[in-house]
């Protein structure tokens, strides 16, 4: 018997409890289907005043029902000596002779049990709000609910024993440390601190979930989890990353060398290594690994991997070809003076979308974005064959976003390679904190070309609103120059960090700054 | 549904609102009903209290927001002594310069296959005046440690003061030097034979096709030491480094760079980066083009590293070192060699 129990439970455990017990939980507490759900509306009434709510509970000895506000189910129990009740709505236990809720070992098992059975069959979408609680409704599949840890009895003595804790709260320091620059490596420490504040990628690899498959000592995702270990220690000196570039260089071969690099470029590097290490990780909704590397459930994927859809229009028939091609970044080009970037897609609204402050002439990244989705014909030196006319046509082609990544990253290139110069694009480029793809999406395109052209913005969809949550910026030329970051560690508080210095940075700084990479956070996650 | 007929037969507005807010504020109840269960058996379970935290833990943590410290407290810039342990040599190694001397250790900068020939050449040579040179070098190698310095210092005022000692301690140091070069990870210089004279009979086609376009070649006659000069004149140290990286074992870097080529889908295909029409190349395997030491070449990136500019006079210290260190190598012509390969 824990010690939250009571020994008056003693008489209701005899002959067919268990069942009993089961039952009941089925039946009145926890509905799994739509039937058991209307059996439970109609039924569950209290048997003295016919009210829904007030706190219904059934007696567990015999059928009745009574609400709790008012005493009917007291009135029961002390008439009929029956000590228990349950709690129609979250399933707690009554005891009458002790006068409270107890929570008794074996009974509670056989609640959690129906309720597993209950959620898996009330099925596959379920929404959920709040990033932080993502972690397990995204890796414990379909139906399981996240339930919270709960100490063992020897646990608890040892914690009572010793006090002393460390909590993140909104002013803690944990989670962030310094990175020492191992000479021309300030690109990899911005990238390092971007994805060690990946809420989703931090609670991946802090609680565990890494299963490393790989013989040697050379796995890049040991790395990163131990890098996580590092920055949660509450260690204060900086860290010094020398192992992961030993690692990096020995698994991305091109980007080996003392020498200045793209920060982009080793992004991508590394998301390509990490994805292949974590061969252990991916599991199939049926336990197996997945071995079709065309659908690689891995981390990685499951976090950066969006669907480009490219639709070529034939410009004779207006057949249209449609593919869709993975991403993990989204490159937007910038208004340069060699290239032309407007006019922009017809139909696009001009209003202010996303809410960004829209200066007289600087650009957005919303107009960034605009101009990648935008049609573009393709020019009579570059005829497609059109499937429907067996000929070749002109045609024009559209990027859209078929699916959304759970991280976006944006890649603003700022670089410009014409005949006659190369150059840094410094443009200030104005991007939101939070920020809505809907417009962006292949399902909005399809709306608009039915003719839909006044699109207004679904306040109550969540599913494509993004917040800002890492800003890599670039001071300098095309040649050489410095990385710096800003990353958020809790909602709204931000901090710059330039190698081993971690410094705090108002909201207005990081707004101001350049921004070369933005990542992008769902604000809302679901099933798929 | 119900509320809808209601809605068609005579709308009564408040009665609506009523319903409306009733179902609201039950719906508010249950929660807080949910809230009061979770602390009533956290409490009764006995672990409620593991959400306190003691006051010294949170002030030790605390972050601190003032001109001058970072975030702990720190006075900035006071990281100067950082050592680590590089993975390959097992040396310890300054923090701020791990990059350059990975990048020598693996082999893998545009000087390092010379230096670590030079070495594997001079390294069985017994003569006492190389290897004082020798050492010279290498105390000089940037990439060294303090602490290291230090101890090398210390040991030449040692050498002053009891003269007997003098070849003992130098030949022991040698050693140490060369034991811990020939230890491994040339992997890519792998053509070069640990032969003190680099013999051609025992090179294979190849080998020595790959050694002549890096390096000059001509055996001394006096020394048998192989020249180690790159082939061009000035622009010389570049497009050594080019081809360094490029001609040894090209099944290795294949195989190193499939996530370029594999069918299978990775992060590097990306679509996006593909699909913007701005690019004039498309991401390819960034080679080094022949420019000034510090920009890294390769198309569509910014390129950033330095902390501060005392990287960029580092690199210039180390391309200026090197030409100090070509001349001494004796390489008299030996045209013989060169027409028997031909």
């Amino acid at each position: 018997m824990s010690p939250a129990g009571c020994s008056h439970v003693n008489g209701y455990k005899v002959d067919n409890w268990k069942q009993n017990l089961r039952v009941i939980y089925q039946c009145f507490v926890w509905s799994g289907t739509a039937e058991t759900r209307r059996r439970k509306a109609k039924s569950c009434v209290c048997h003295m005043c016919g009210a829904h709510l007030n706190r219904l509970h059934s007696c567990l000895y015999c059928v009745f029902f009574g609400c709790f506000t008012k005493k009917h189910i007291h009135e029961h129990a002390k008439n009929k000596r029956h000590n228990l009740a349950i709690d129609l709505l979250y399933g707690g236990i009554y005891c009458f002779v002790c006068q409270d809720y107890i929570y008794d070992k074996d009974m509670e098992q056989i609640a959690k049990e129906e309720q597993r059975k209950a959620w898996k069959l009330q099925g596959i979408a379920l929404s959920l709000s709040a990033v932080s609680a993502c972690v397990c409704f995204v890796f414990t599949g379909i139906g399981e609910k996240y339930t919270t840890w709960e100490p063992t009895k020897r646990e608890l003595e040892l914690l009572r024993h010793n006090p002393k804790r460390r909590k993140i709260t909104t002013n803690c320091t944990i989670g962030l440390r310094g990175l020492i620059n191992l000479g021309n490596t300030c690109f990899m420490n911005c990238i390092v601190q971007a994805l060690t504040h990946t809420p989703l990628l931090r609670d991946f690899f802090l609680s565990d979930r890494h299963k490393c498959e790989m013989q040697s000592n050379s796995c890049l995702v040991c790395e990163m989890s131990q890098l996580f270990q590092e920055f949660y220690s509450g260690h204060r000196s900086p860290h010094i990353p020398f192992r992961l570039l030993h690692l990096v260089w020995t698994h991305a071969r091109h980007l080996a060398g003392y020498e200045q690099q793209d920060a982009h470029e080793f992004l991508i590097a590394a998301l390509d290594v990490l994805h292949r290490h974590c061969k252990g990780d991916t599991i199939n909704d049926n336990g197996k690994k997945a071995n079709n590397p065309n659908h690689c459930n891995c981390i990685i994927d499951q976090i950066f991997t969006g669907g480009l859809q490219s639709d070529v229009t034939c410009q004779v028939c207006h057949g249209v070809s449609t593919t869709i091609d993975p991403f993990w970044d989204i490159s937007l080009d910038l208004p340069g003076s060699s290239t032309p970037f407007w006019p922009l897609s017809p139909g696009g609204d001009g209003s202010t979308v996303n809410g960004e402050s829209h200066l007289s002439g600087s650009t957005t990244l919303t107009d960034c974005l605009r101009r990648f989705t935008r049609p573009e014909h393709l020019g009579s030196s570059a005829k497609i064959k059109c499937g429907g006319c067996h000929s070749y046509q002109e045609s024009t082609k559209q990027l859209t976003m078929k699916k959304l990544p759970i991280v976006a990253c944006f890649h603003l290139k700022r670089f410009e390679h014409s005949a006659k110069l190369r150059r840094k694009i410094t443009t200030y480029v104005s991007f939101p904190l939070e920020l809505d793809m809907t417009p962006f999406m292949a399902s909005s395109k399809e709306s608009r070309m039915n003719g839909q052209y006044q699109q207004s913005v679904d306040v109550l969809n969540n599913d494509n609103k993004y917040s800002l949550f890492a800003v890599v910026n670039h001071q300098g030329t095309l040649e050489s120059g410095h990385y710096t970051s800003f990353i958020r560690q809790h909602k709204d508080q931000w901090f710059k960090c330039d190698d081993a210095i971690i410094t705090k940075a108002s909201i207005k700084d990081v707004l101001d700054s350049e921004g070369y990479l933005l990542f992008y956070h769902k604000q809302f996650l679901e099933y798929e | 549904m119900k509320m809808e007929n209601m809605l068609f037969s005579g709308p009564d507005p408040t009665k609506l609102e009523g319903l409306v807010h009733d179902i609201y504020s039950e719906l508010v109840d249950d929660a807080c009903l949910g809230l009061c269960f979770e602390v009533h058996r956290a409490v009764k379970q006995g672990y409620f209290f593991l959400d306190e935290t003691d006051q010294e833990s949170m002030k030790e943590f605390e972050i601190v927001d003032q001109p001058g410290v970072d975030i702990f407290g720190q006075v900035y810039n006071q990281w100067k002594n950082k050592e680590c342990e590089c993975p390959n040599c097992k040396r310890l190694i300054a923090a701020s310069r791990f990059a350059p001397h990975l990048e020598k250790c693996l082999g893998m900068g545009r000087n390092s296959s010379r230096i670590a020939n030079r070495r594997l050449a001079t390294n069985n040579n017994v003569s006492k005046s190389e290897s004082d040179q020798e050492d010279n070098d290498d105390l000089n190698d940037n990439d060294w440690s303090y602490g290291a310095e230090k101890k090398a210092k210390k040991r030449k005022s040692d050498k002053n003061q009891n003269s007997p000692r003098r070849s003992k301690s130098l030949k022991h140091k040698n050693g140490e030097l060369g034991s811990n070069i020939t230890s491994e990870p040339y992997k890519f210089s792998s053509q070069y034979n640990y032969n003190p004279g680099v013999n051609y009979e025992t090179l294979g086609p190849d080998e020595v096709r790959s050694l002549l376009t890096t390096q000059c070649g001509v055996i001394s006659e006096h020394t048998k030491k192989m020249c180690t000069r790159p082939p061009f004149p000035d622009a010389g140290a570049t497009t050594v480094e080019n081809d360094s990286f490029d001609i040894p074992d090209t099944q290795t870097l294949m195989h190193r760079l499939q996530w370029e080529d594999s069918p299978d889908i990775s992060p590097a295909d990306s679509a996006s980066s593909k699909a913007s029409t701005n690019h004039s190349d498309s991401r390819k395997p960034k080679k080094k083009k022949p420019t000034s030491g510090l920009s890294s070449g390769g198309v569509g990136s910014l390129t950033g590293g330095s902390s501060s500019s005392s990287s960029s006079s580092s690199q210039i210290n180390v391309s200026l070192a090197n030409k100090k260190k070509r001349p001494k190598l004796s390489a008299p012509l030996i045209p013989t060699i060169y027409n028997e390969l031909n």
